[in-house]
């Protein structure tokens, strides 16, 4: 016999004020790993390189240095090969989680370089896939063992933010039915049978973050801005939040008077306090930055 | 003979499904024929902008091709199609046109009210100005004209544009009747919302993971914030298409949301706010939230 599932009003989301509520109020279990420990803080790493865009465009062989750099750092290794041989086996499959919005899409070259990096430890050709709209139709996706969560930065007209957390929208057949509330329930998605506990590494791309958008689109160069940055880590929640802080300040320096990102993007404590998928406050967030220092914002 | 006799006897099924083809291949045609009759009249040269040379148009289904992630709020509101026109100049940014055919005056006023912010401009049926976006309706369409880098020149040309392409529109259109029944008593102007799709009413209020309040493309809703002196309340009418979805809705509503309410049908939500909900005829009234008894039961008694 199925058991009903329960409806979840504003009311409940205001009363649950822990994981344990929430996740009994959503019918599912917690996370057992996968993500960072709520005792521990979360290893974030934030690298810059003023140069890695220029008036050209995407220089691929400094993206390439500074994902090497930042990876190495997070699973503290002496190279980049030892910290992927930490992140997934030669036996996985993995989907690599991309996002394809136009104005603003995964870059190819971090794609590729990603996918290098799988190969060279090991991981089969054929058990490699990177996609957004189609993971519930892709057999990688469908059978993947291990996943890789890639997107840019920038602001959303349904969540605030489109974050590392957001990214994973395209796992549910119904996606709208996550816009309520600023999206604050984006962090059930992860707690989807094809997803829970997979993700192996999540990557904020910050090379030109967008901070505010306009119009149908939520769209506009003149809010985007050369950041030049990566935020890495194995806590979607953390890295998401770092590059909120960031996206935060941004909007400050510019509008010049404390504007807060609309909507406010809840989802990103909900998924820490509501969904228990890692840390979203600062004081439990270990921050590496390394490479650029200047208008770092954070 | 039986098969005579048969065929004679479908011949209304042959005349309804031929009818209804023939009407759905007018309606697609006419919306057609209006948007690209539109995109005639407006200009191909503005004030040192011109126009790409061929336009732009989207269906209900290929309007997710063109607006990636925000073609949900269109579709909430029934959008029939879509123009788009780009305008490009050699010493200044690109100025988009998109205007939206929403099917009724309604539903381009409705997708109006999801986003009120800016400067109230003179153009359309109501219009705002905000950081590099100009939006207004009128008649059955909304449009949406945006810079994609902000300067004075290209202000000065998004201004003109709308302008021109509200001239270009005849007709004019009528706001949805139910906006009548609000009580006008402290409505906060600018804040009435107009939708029918539970995920319109989430992104303002959230409600509930489900659509317990049985929204649908039938249903007519308006969310608007009222003040009274220090006091405000925030008021959700919806108006349904028969007596049976009107009671049901009630029914979910009291359970799911006002479970812990007292005899006289208040709860008390978050804040210490207060909420109700009643029902009259195929009109439901809830006061989301409000500072006090007083002021709801003061909005409510225009439904009672």
């Amino acid at each position: 016999m199925t058991r009903k599932k329960r409806v979840i009003t504003r009311r409940d989301f205001l009363r649950a004020g822990s994981c344990v509520v929430m996740g009994g109020l959503m019918g599912l279990s917690l996370p057992k790993g996968g993500f960072a420990r709520e005792t521990q803080k979360s290893k974030v790493v934030l690298i810059r390189d003023s140069t890695v865009v220029d008036r050209n465009g995407l220089r691929p062989n400094l993206l390439e240095e500074m994902l090497d750099q930042a990876v190495s750092t997070l699973l503290d290794t002496a190279n980049p090969q030892s910290a992927w041989q930490q992140l997934v086996n030669p036996t996985d499959i993995v989907g690599i989680k991309s996002n394809v919005w136009h104005p603003l899409p995964t870059p190819a070259a971090l794609e590729e370089k990603i996918t290098e990096r799988l190969i060279k430890v090991g991981v089969k050709a054929h058990n490699i896939s990177i996609d957004d709209r189609g993971v519930r139709r892709n057999p990688v996706f469908k059978n993947s063992t291990a996943l890789i969560n890639i997107r840019p930065m920038r602001t959303h007209h349904w969540s605030g933010l489109g974050t590392l957390l957001k990214n994973y929208i395209m796992f549910v057949s119904a996606p709208w039915m996550y816009h309520g509330n600023a999206c604050e329930r984006l962090g059930s998605i992860w707690l989807e049978p094809q997803v829970k506990g997979k993700t192996r590494l999540n990557i904020l791309v910050m090379l030109t973050p967008q901070f505010h958008g306009v119009g149908p689109h939520s769209f506009s160069r003149r809010y985007i801005w050369p950041y030049g940055g990566m935020i890495v880590s194995t806590d979607p929640v953390a890295a998401d939040a770092t590059g909120a802080r960031i996206i935060q300040a941004k909007r400050e320096e510019y509008f010049g008077k404390n504007k807060p990102i609309s909507p406010p993007p809840r989802h990103i404590e909900a998924a820490d306090t509501k969904f228990g998928l890692g840390n979203s406050h600062p004081d439990q967030i270990e921050l590496i930055q390394l490479g650029w220092k200047k208008d770092l914002l954070i | 003979m039986n098969g005579f006799h048969q065929f004679r006897s479908c011949i209304p099924c042959y005349v309804f499904i031929l009818l209804t083809f023939l009407v759905l291949l007018m309606t697609k045609a006419s919306n057609a024929n209006t948007l690209k009759d539109l995109g005639t009249r407006l200009p191909k040269q503005l004030r040192g902008w011109t126009a790409e040379p061929k336009d732009r148009l989207y269906d209900e289904r290929t309007i997710y091709s063109y607006i990636d992630g925000g073609a949900e709020l269109y579709k909430a509101y029934n959008m029939q199609q879509c123009l788009s026109r780009r305008y490009t100049t050699a010493n200044g940014p690109s100025i988009i046109l998109d205007i939206f055919d929403m099917g009724t005056s309604n539903d381009a006023f409705g997708v109006f009210t999801h986003d009120t912010d800016g400067k109230v401009m003179d153009i359309g049926q109501d219009a705002r100005f905000r950081s590099g976006w100009l939006s207004f309706w009128k008649h059955r369409y909304f449009v949406s004209i945006y810079m994609e880098e902000e300067t004075a020149a290209a202000e000065k040309a998004v201004k003109a544009l709308a302008r021109e392409v509200s001239a270009g529109i005849a007709i004019r259109g009528f706001r949805p009747r139910i906006l009548q029944k609000l009580p006008p008593e402290g409505l906060v102007s600018g804040s009435i919302r107009y939708l029918h799709h539970p995920m319109v009413l989430n992104y303002h209020f959230y409600i509930s993971d489900e659509n317990i309040l049985n929204l649908s493309a039938k249903t007519e809703a308006i969310l608007a914030n009222y003040q009274a002196g220090r006091e405000a309340a925030r008021l959700l009418l919806i108006s349904y298409p028969n007596l049976k979805v009107a009671k049901k809705s009630l029914m979910n509503f009291s359970k799911h949301y006002l479970s812990d309410a007292d005899h006289t049908g208040f709860a008390k939500v978050e804040n210490g706010k207060v909420a109700v909900a009643i029902r009259k005829d195929k009109l439901l009234t809830i006061i989301l939230k409000s500072d006090s008894r007083r002021l709801a039961e003061r909005l409510l008694a225009p439904f009672l």
